[in-house]
């Protein structure tokens, strides 16, 4: 394909003799998943840098549309596959919240989905990290940290039954609770996580190649990062210390001791440290959470207008039978309106803007994607680097292709 | 609260955010395509250097029928401190875009963080935003015609689109006759008869499909 077939529809041409159009991906497989940047270069520096999404566009929000309100959120979960149940938890919160029931969700149930929200960050952590350093050819570390996230999935396959869209999180609570022996598990994984995280660390962060590599590139200002709207790691390391966790409290997060980790370099080293520190402060959140889960207690709301009664008592109970036959297949109706809930996912503030028009199917659910805009940053950062460093910084961005295009 | 199984009286109101109940997630106003960069200009002054979120929303039959929906959030660039960003303030700014003039200033200019987000607003709703620097499709092929998320866009996309199942009062041979297959039980009964070389048995008149 000529180059200029290639950037058709962009205005990235061949200007002089010395520039030359590149196209990078979809492919590629530092680009994690399938994005095309198309870009301006000279000699090896990078004039001009124009990223091409949609390659994986699946419609997710039009399939909610058509979907009943619990049914949705199996495909809202497959947006970012890296951490399904922050994507499920922020959906179900937000219809939670246009339904008024949002006091009303059990103290345990909501322990849980902090819980899994934490692991699924570390889980999607590791993926960055591992895939990170492969990036850079550091091709050990990738194990290391795949062996952390499979006792995570495990953890995630024990919960819900399924390794990464388990499915587990309902409007209202929890699809059941915990199984027995996943309390021993989750601390068998406590137990094995500070030796593992130094195993990384003295892999991949004291690696003087992979320094080099990282300090000062892709340098983001705290200003460019709000204007572009980066949110999460990558603005905590431009130096503003911007989490939902602590401006916008959900699920109790207040009670909870933890530190926004912030570093103000901007570079891509600075991104790779702030989420190697906020894997330890995610472990930290799992330790209280841990202690507090030994209380047994209801994970589902008692309102059988949410919460299909329990299966034992449909063969005894008229009522429980109408009740859950109603919810399989009709659902229920959630009042007119609008809202907007943001949680912190692992790549930032991921938001749903969820209107209902009062009928048993959600009218819109918009996504407030932060790969999305964290990627779009590319085309600022990546001018004047030399193309080589193209994999660092996206991978310093951590774009999900799943959340990008949807 | 009322039920949530019956729907309150606006459930069929055109426009759901109007009826919305009294969630406090954000500050919001509801301006014309006329005056929403002369609203996020002074909000941008104002202090709310984030710009969250362009989304869109379809709503047939309502005047405007589109919604563009802006998410601002207030966080200062020189604060440093968990305690400075604090609990910043929220706004949305939901503009009515109506069907006749599908066209909305751009913002991509006030912030970067725009471009995509009015690309895709445009690639899947249709509204053009006057201004843009490079206002191509984003998520759907380029060559693509037609706008997903709009309301009368069919799930399946019109090439692929089924004609409607009939449905159940049709399929029955009962109310409806004798099924294209001609597989009614008088038929199947006829056949298992041929079948075993027994007598054809006598089918009463009325329901003898052979005719």
């Amino acid at each position: 394909m000529s180059a200029g077939a290639i950037a058709a529809g962009l205005d990235i041409v061949e200007s002089s003799e010395n520039r030359m159009v590149l196209s990078m991906g979809p492919q590629h497989p530092s680009t994690h998943g399938v994005l095309q940047v198309v870009t301006e270069i000279e000699g090896e520096t990078v004039m001009k840098a124009e990223p091409e999404i949609g390659y994986l566009h699946t419609g997710i929000e039009k399939s909610a549309e058509n979907l009943f309100w619990t049914q949705a959120s199996t495909v809202i979960e497959r947006m970012d596959y890296l951490s399904p149940l922050s994507n499920a938890c922020c959906y179900i919160m937000g219809v939670e919240k246009l339904l008024g029931i949002t006091d009303q969700i059990p103290v345990r149930a909501r322990q849980a989905r902090v819980l899994l929200c934490e692991l699924h960050r570390i889980a999607s952590h590791c993926v960055w990290l591992g895939t990170g350093g492969i990036d850079l050819g550091a091709i050990s570390g990738f194990f290391y940290a795949f062996d952390l996230r499979e006792k995570i999935l495990d953890l995630t396959e024990l919960s819900g039954g399924a390794r990464m869209h388990p499915n587990y999180l309902r409007i209202g609570g929890l699809r059941d609770d915990l199984p027995q022996g996943f309390l021993d598990r989750l601390d068998a994984l406590i137990e094995m996580y500070p030796r593992r995280m130094r195993e990384l660390r003295n892999l991949l962060q004291a690696n003087p190649i992979l320094q080099d590599r990282m300090i000062d590139v892709g340098i983001l200002s705290a200003d460019d990062a709000l204007a572009w709207g980066i949110t999460g790691p990558a603005l905590r390391a431009s130096g503003v210390p911007y989490d939902v966790r602590r401006a916008f409290p959900y699920l109790g997060y207040e009670q909870y001791e933890f530190d926004v980790i912030t570093r103000t370099e901007g570079d891509a080293y600075a991104r790779f440290i702030v989420r190697l520190e906020e894997m330890d402060q995610s472990m930290r959140i799992i330790k209280q959470v841990r202690k507090q889960l030994e209380m047994p207690g209801p994970v589902m709301i008692d309102d059988t207008k949410y919460a299909a009664p329990p299966k034992e008592t449909i063969a005894l109970s008229m009522e429980a039978l109408i009740h859950h036959f109603k919810i399989v297949s009709e659902g229920f109706r959630v009042p007119p309106g609008d809202v907007y809930q943001a949680i912190e996912g692992p790549r930032g503030e991921l938001g749903y803007y969820i209107v209902s028009n009062g009928d048993n199917r959600p009218w819109r659910v918009r996504t407030r994607p932060p790969s999305m805009y964290n990627l779009q940053v590319l085309k600022k950062i990546a001018v004047g680097e030399l193309i080589a460093d193209m994999v660092v910084m996206i991978g310093s961005l951590d774009p999900v292709f799943g959340e990008v295009d949807r | 609260m009322p039920s949530s199984q019956t729907p309150p009286a606006g459930a069929t109101a055109l426009d759901p955010t109007a009826v919305r109940p009294d969630i406090a997630d954000a500050r919001i106003f509801r301006v014309t395509p006329a005056e929403i960069r002369a609203t996020l200009e002074i909000l941008k002054s104002d202090g709310f250097t984030m710009l969250l979120d362009v989304g869109g929303a379809d709503y047939p039959g309502r005047e405007p029928r589109f919604d563009v929906v802006y998410h601002l959030v207030k966080i200062a660039a020189s604060a440093r401190t968990v305690a400075a960003v604090g609990t910043p303030e929220r706004v949305r700014v939901l503009c009515g875009v109506p069907e006749s003039d599908l066209v909305v200033p751009s913002i991509a200019d006030l912030w970067p963080a725009a471009n995509w987000a009015e690309r895709e607003v445009f690639d899947l709703f249709g509204i053009r935003f006057d201004g843009h620097p490079d206002l191509r499709r984003i998520q759907m092929p380029a060559d693509w015609e037609g706008h997903p998320l709009r309301k009368d866009y069919p799930l399946r996309g019109p090439a692929r689109e089924r004609a409607p199942r009939p449905n159940f009062a049709l399929k029955s041979n009962v109310a409806a006759g004798t099924p294209a297959s001609g597989r009614t039980a008088a038929a199947l009964q006829k056949q298992i008869a041929a079948a075993r070389g027994q007598a054809v048995p006598a089918t009463p008149s009325g329901t003898d499909d052979t005719k």
